[in-house]
């Protein structure tokens, strides 16, 4: 296998001042911080029911106070889904900008205002009377909405064109075969059949869903909102609102975390632009942080998952069954269910696959993708499931993982059963030996041997992601992304895309690819805001772990078009063929120089030539393009946790951590390694903390949206800087820019299947669902004491 | 009932007074007119925000400058807008007054402290209060003040239920007055929550008087298991006058759960509360036996 | 729209300058700083005290302004994240923040820097326990927190923070 060192690159992995100035010094705007004067202040009037009939909102009270107010008959028909990276036919429409016939969760927005002041808007949204029809009992719990006498949410929706009845709730589902699971179960010696429960989280993001939408004269608006796409937030709202797209002007603004809830426009953003639009004026939605909680979550998971294996620890085959209640609008639930059982697949050579997955509508706020997509939540069953038959079997964990993983040269499923290709560059056995020995994976003992009061125990997860959704034929995801670099008349560089960057480091990868690329310093080369869906072409989103492999893919791709421009440039000045002249960095000058092959002395710099080009007006040195990935390969992902359960409180703490992570060439050492410690943080929370249970009988959220009682982990909860080890991978992946896969995601997969295989080796007891509160731990000890005295 | 957190959606007339005098005579005057007093804001406006509270008239008192110091000469008495983290700043309070020092400590983080006070987070009368069971082991007395004049009361009297106290609407807390501190005496402050910064699941303060091996005085408070703070008087009872071992604590702990009666709610059980209340009072007894050696 | 109540004149001085303006009672302290002066870096996470995200210095001490009405801090001194640098010089925890990797999406990043300074004055060199202790207010859900503790540790032993 080659490997490049990164000794070979002049920028890639080197550590280079952050381009986020503008975070510690306060002037960072975000869209919640964007003013326009003459903008008014917009509020949401959202549902105190769960699933109740509208029959009139009148607001004309409101309106007395000067507000302006939109109701159902205010806004378009369109019938549509937020989220629209599935192709059409792929995707599942049930919903408009605010809901003409019945809400379907407490917290649905129904209405909005906007006035001089948010105060008066306030005042004027509680003046709006709302008649209510019909009730219904909510539908809170995944055995709520696979009641067939449960009332049904939606009596038909729309999948692409097509006009599809739904029946019992059932908002769709995918079944998928691999060979003959029977066969494969008869050939076990060994089958463990297992249900896991993995629940909703909220992602506390930390910036609340914004909006600020500026009409213009023309008919058109200019919009600043959260968003992980701009272009498919234009393209929605010039479908919704019928405005020529060349009229709707996206800027893309800086994010204050997403992990996936604004990869679909989310709902406040029509609502904005429906008020702009009547009232002539700028207007400003920023969603109440209690508002933000009803609006989105993570999507569950129940699972079943049935596992064969032989004596010698051959998998023979695996059948996986899973449910989950999807709240009152499907966003994204068939790509979900497709992509669960990609993660599931690719885990481990299962041999013989049956994989049924089924979404149901609940009454809840809607499920969206979180960090992951499904991968945390079905990473859990595998890897708990994993562990249940190395112990009988009798092979230690690592060694059974190692026998069976999905690897080099195996074939593996991008996002889904549709999309295969094979993985090039692995690091999973180097993971998993090296992390093995740092955390002293062979002393950590078994459960029965512990005693104490306070008990350690270690426990190992792998987990991965793909790096994008491409593949060898364009599928049902649409994935691809571009840019324009040009060369300014100095010598410096632009890169214009509409890529986002979460905070994770894109940014300053694509400005490493153009400038390893091109030769010209990092400092040098500006990639910002200050773009917008006008000048940028087509990027579908940041998400799905795509920022690095497909968005500074593309760019990779489009500098080095730019390259061939400057040589061919350069080689009518030295009267010579591009092919014969060579480009590189001079560190002294600091700027790219272009030389005749053989004579370096000879050098003419980059801005020389650029400036030549400008005076000469022989044009700009740049060049505009997308780029497809036709591959997604995984990147990986592995834990060893260390746990401390004190068995008279229940409370468990994690004092030790190994993280391994496989992204081939790592672009930004420290922002790789952020990304690992803020998914262990995640899922920490995941494992612990973390739920948002919804009352049987209201509807409502019991903590009413206030963080006061969604409780996520803090400073004290992750362990000691000295105890946390992060280790890469020496991996390549060839397809990648420079070599790079992602990370963003893979890190999150594995963390809470890592902590909870800890807890059971240092306490004897699996838990099947997540979080393990100190309450439920200690009632799970005593039962155990309980048994034993039995 | 729809809420908005970004802002502080109602109105009302705000009132500065500047001086002890100006605020009781303000108080006298709007006694009837739903006013509140606002220290550090903490709960009251967080209340304002997201329940159907309302105010017609609030009156700032954090600036009254004759409300806000520490006296530290005899026992320890504070003045009722004294912020939480200027309270554990004096040596005497983290070392006299331990349960105390633990208690503010332990309360969510350092800007809720520089912004909270005492008075307040006793007027609150949050059951899970922090500073509570510590300031009634220590038997705490409060200064209330008004136009009529003035009156002691016991903390352990003034909080009756859950946000109820026996304040009168025209009546101000001005001072916390902590009784001096025996020698041999210690005391602990334990919590339970979800994470560290966070409302009690339940607390506890314990406060011993130790003559060589045998407890002569101890009081056992129990915070976040009842409608308001619970004494364990008759787990204090069997400790009180008792050689200390280690025999005894156990016993202790095993039947002091029987005089709290925890819910279930949305932080934590009603079974996790009652096995917590065992083993804190276990360890609180352990470590203020300790700390009274010393 | 008809006000019930008066307007509040007051003054008080932010990052050093002097300003006045008219507040509601009701009107909070966070928003009168990012909607009537535009200071935008002081932001909004929950409104009700639980995650940092609007911490501003009143005097020497940190305080959530979401929790603060405008009118109480007439005649006092506020300090935004905007009143850190000194020109294009910035403040050694902004220094820190950025050399340690501190900073993913930014938006709990003002509040930590002014926590973290409150932090310095009151304890010039504290543990990586009383670190995480102080800042257990703030939250965080892109970095896990560990850079941030790491860069307040190496702030503090590079020197002594500057006095506001």
């Amino acid at each position: 296998m080659v490997l490049l060192e990164k000794e070979q690159f002049d920028v890639i992995g080197k550590r280079y001042d952050i381009k986020n100035i503008g975070k510690v010094t306060g002037e960072e705007i975000y869209s919640c911080d964007v003013n326009i004067p003459r903008q008014l202040f917009a509020v949401v009037l959202r549902s105190p029911y769960s699933h109740a009939e509208i029959k009139k909102i009148d607001y004309t009270e409101a309106e007395k106070m000067g507000a302006i107010c939109i109701g159902p008959d205010d806004v378009p028909d369109t019938l549509y889904n937020e989220r629209i990276v599935s192709i059409p036919d792929k995707t599942y429409r049930d919903r408009t900008v605010l809901p003409k016939d019945k809400v379907r969760h407490v917290g649905e927005a129904i209405a909005a205002c906007a006035a001089e002041t948010e105060e008066e808007a306030f005042a004027a949204l509680k003046k709006i009377k709302v008649e209510w029809g019909k009730k219904w009992k909510p539908l809170v719990t995944l055995d709520d909405t696979m009641d067939p006498n449960a009332p049904a949410v939606y009596d038909q929706v729309y999948l692409g064109e097509e006009k599809v009845e739904v029946k019992n709730n059932l908002a769709c589902d995918r079944n998928i075969t691999v060979g003959n699971v029977e066969e494969g179960f008869k050939e076990a010696d060994i089958i463990v059949d297992e249900t896991f429960n993995i629940k909703r989280i909220y992602h506390m993001q930390l910036e609340t869903k914004s909006a600020v939408c500026k009409p213009e004269a023309d008919g058109g608006i200019t919009l600043w909102t959260t968003t992980q796409g701009i272009h498919n937030v234009r393209i929605l709202l010039g479908h919704i609102f019928d405005i020529p797209l060349s009229k709707i002007n996206v800027k893309r603004i800086t994010l204050g975390g997403s992990f996936g809830s604004s990869i679909q426009m989310n709902s406040i953003t029509p609502i904005c632009v429906a008020l702009a639009l009547k009232a002539r004026r700028p207007v400003k939605l920023v969603t109440s942080r209690e508002g933000d909680m009803y609006d989105h979550s993570s999507y569950p998971l129940k699972t079943r998952l049935k596992v064969g294996v032989k004596k010698d620890g051959t998998l023979t085959a695996a059948h996986c069954q899973v449910w989950v209640e999807i709240g009152g609008h499907n966003i994204q639930a068939y790509p979900y269910l497709g992509c669960v059982a990609g993660w599931f697949a690719s885990l481990y050579k299962w041999k013989n696959i049956k994989y049924e997955g089924k979404a149901f509508y609940s009454n809840k706020g809607p499920s969206c993708a979180r960090r992951g997509y499904g991968s945390p939540q079905i990473n859990f069953p595998v890897e708990n499931t994993m562990d249940i038959l190395s112990e009988k079997l009798g092979i230690d964990p690592v060694h059974f993982r190692l026998q069976n993983y999905v690897g080099r040269g195996d074939e593996f499923w991008g996002q889904g059963p549709t999309v295969r290709s094979i993985i090039r560059s692995c690091g999973v056995e180097e993971m998993l030996v090296k992390g093995a020995e740092l955390i002293s994976w062979d002393k950590r003992g078994k459960p029965d041997e512990k005693s104490g009061v306070i008990r350690k125990g270690i426990g190992v997860a792998r987990g991965f992601h793909t790096s994008g959704t491409g593949g060898p034929h364009p599928g049902e995801v649409i994935d691809y992304s571009g840019a324009t670099v040009k060369i300014n008349e100095d010598g410096s560089a632009d890169v214009i895309t509409a890529l986002m960057d979460h905070g994770c480091g894109t940014w300053d990868a694509g400005a490493k690819v153009v400038a390893e690329v091109l030769k010209i310093p990092f400092e040098k080369i500006s990639i910002d805001n200050g773009v917008d869906t006008r000048t940028t072409v087509f990027d579908v989103n940041t998400h799905a772990t795509r920022g690095v492999y497909c968005g500074c893919g593309a760019i990779k791709f489009v500098a080095e078009k730019v390259k061939e421009i400057l040589l061919n440039y350069a080689a009518t000045l030295f009267e010579d063929r591009p092919e014969n002249l060579d480009l590189a960095l001079n560190k002294e000058l600091g700027q790219g120089v272009v030389y005749p092959k053989g004579l370096p002395e000879n050098y003419k710099t980059i801005g020389e030539i650029a400036e030549y080009a400008h005076t000469t007006s022989w044009g700009t040195i740049a060049y505009t393009s997308t780029l497809r990935q036709k591959n997604c390969p995984p990147c990986f992902i592995t834990y060893f946790t260390e746990v401390e359960v004190d068995t008279r409180t229940g409370e468990i703490t994690v004092p030790r951590v190994v993280m391994l992570g496989d992204s081939g060439t790592i672009i930004n050492p420290e922002l790789w390694k952020g990304q690992i410690l803020g998914a262990y943080a995640l899922g920490l929370g995941v494992g612990k903390l973390e739920s948002i249970p919804y009352d049987k009988v209201t509807g409502k959220l019991k903590c009413n949206g206030f963080i006061t009682d969604f409780k996520v982990p803090t400073t004290i909860d992750m362990p000691d800087i000295d105890n946390i080890i992060v280790e890469h991978a020496h991996t390549y992946e060839p397809t990648g820019p420079f070599g790079a896969k992602g990370i963003g995601e893979a890190a999150l997969s594995a963390v809470a299947s890592s902590f909870g295989n800890a807890v059971y080796n240092a306490v004897g007891i699996r838990f099947h669902e997540l979080p393990i509160t100190s309450e439920i731990m200690l009632k799970a000890l005593k039962e155990k004491r309980n048994r034993r005295k039995n | 009932m729809q809420t908005d957190t970004k802002i502080l959606a109602q109105e009302f007339e705000y009132l500065a007074p500047k001086t002890l005098d100006e605020a009781l005579d303000l108080l006298d005057k709007y006694k009837n007119k739903n006013i509140r007093i606002l220290a550090g804001g903490t709960d009251l406006l967080v209340k304002m925000k997201t329940t159907d509270l309302k105010v017609d008239y609030l009156m700032n008192i954090k600036d009254i400058s004759e409300l806000n110091f520490i006296d530290i000469r005899q026992g320890l008495i504070i003045g009722a807008v004294t912020p939480l983290s200027h309270i554990i700043r004096k040596e005497k309070v983290r070392v006299k007054y331990t349960a105390l020092y633990e208690g503010i400590k332990a309360m969510a983080a350092p800007s809720i402290r520089n912004m909270g006070t005492i008075a307040g987070n006793i007027c609150n009368a949050s059951p899970a209060a922090d500073t509570v069971p510590p300031l009634i082991v220590y038997r705490t007395e409060l200064k209330l003040q008004s136009k009529r004049g003035e009156r002691n009361v016991l903390l352990e009297d003034f909080i009756t239920g859950v946000g109820k106290t026996i304040i009168e609407p025209d009546e101000l807390i001005t001072q916390i007055n902590i009784p001096k501190i025996n020698k041999n005496t210690s005391s602990v402050f334990l919590k339970k929550s979800r994470v560290k910064a966070d409302l009690s699941k339940i607390n506890l303060a314990v406060y011993l008087e130790r003559e060589g091996n045998v407890c002569k005085d101890c009081k056992i408070v129990f915070g976040s298991v009842a409608i308001k703070a619970l004494r364990a008087e008759k787990t204090e009872g069997f400790l009180k006058g008792q050689i200390i071992n280690s025999e005894l604590i156990n016993k202790a702990a095993k039947q002091v759960s029987s005089e709290i009666k925890p819910i279930d709610d949305i932080r934590s059980t009603a079974e996790y509360r009652i096995a917590m209340s065992k083993e804190m009072l276990k360890d609180g007894l352990e470590l203020a036996w300790a700390r009274a050696k010393d | 729209m008809n006000y019930k109540v008066e307007k509040i004149p007051i003054e008080f001085s932010i990052n050093g300058q002097e300003r006045r303006v008219s507040v509601k009672p009701n009107d909070l302290l966070i928003n009168v700083i990012r909607d009537d002066l535009y200071l935008t870096g002081t932001k909004y996470g929950c409104g009700i005290g639980e995650c940092g995200a609007c911490t501003v210095f009143l005097g020497k001490e940190t305080v959530l302004s979401c929790l603060t009405l405008a009118a109480s801090v007439d005649g006092k001194e506020i300090t935004t994240i905007e009143g850190l640098a000194k020109g294009s010089k910035l403040h050694p925890m902004q220094i820190a923040f950025l050399k340690n990797a501190a900073v993913q999406c930014g938006f709990c990043t003002p509040g930590m820097i002014l926590t973290a300074i409150a932090l310095l004055k009151e304890n010039l060199n504290p543990s990586e326990e009383e670190i995480k202790d102080y800042m257990r207010g703030n939250l965080c859900r892109c970095t896990g927190y560990v850079q941030i503790v790491k860069a307040i540790k190496t702030c503090a032993e590079g020197g002594k923070s500057e006095s506001i």
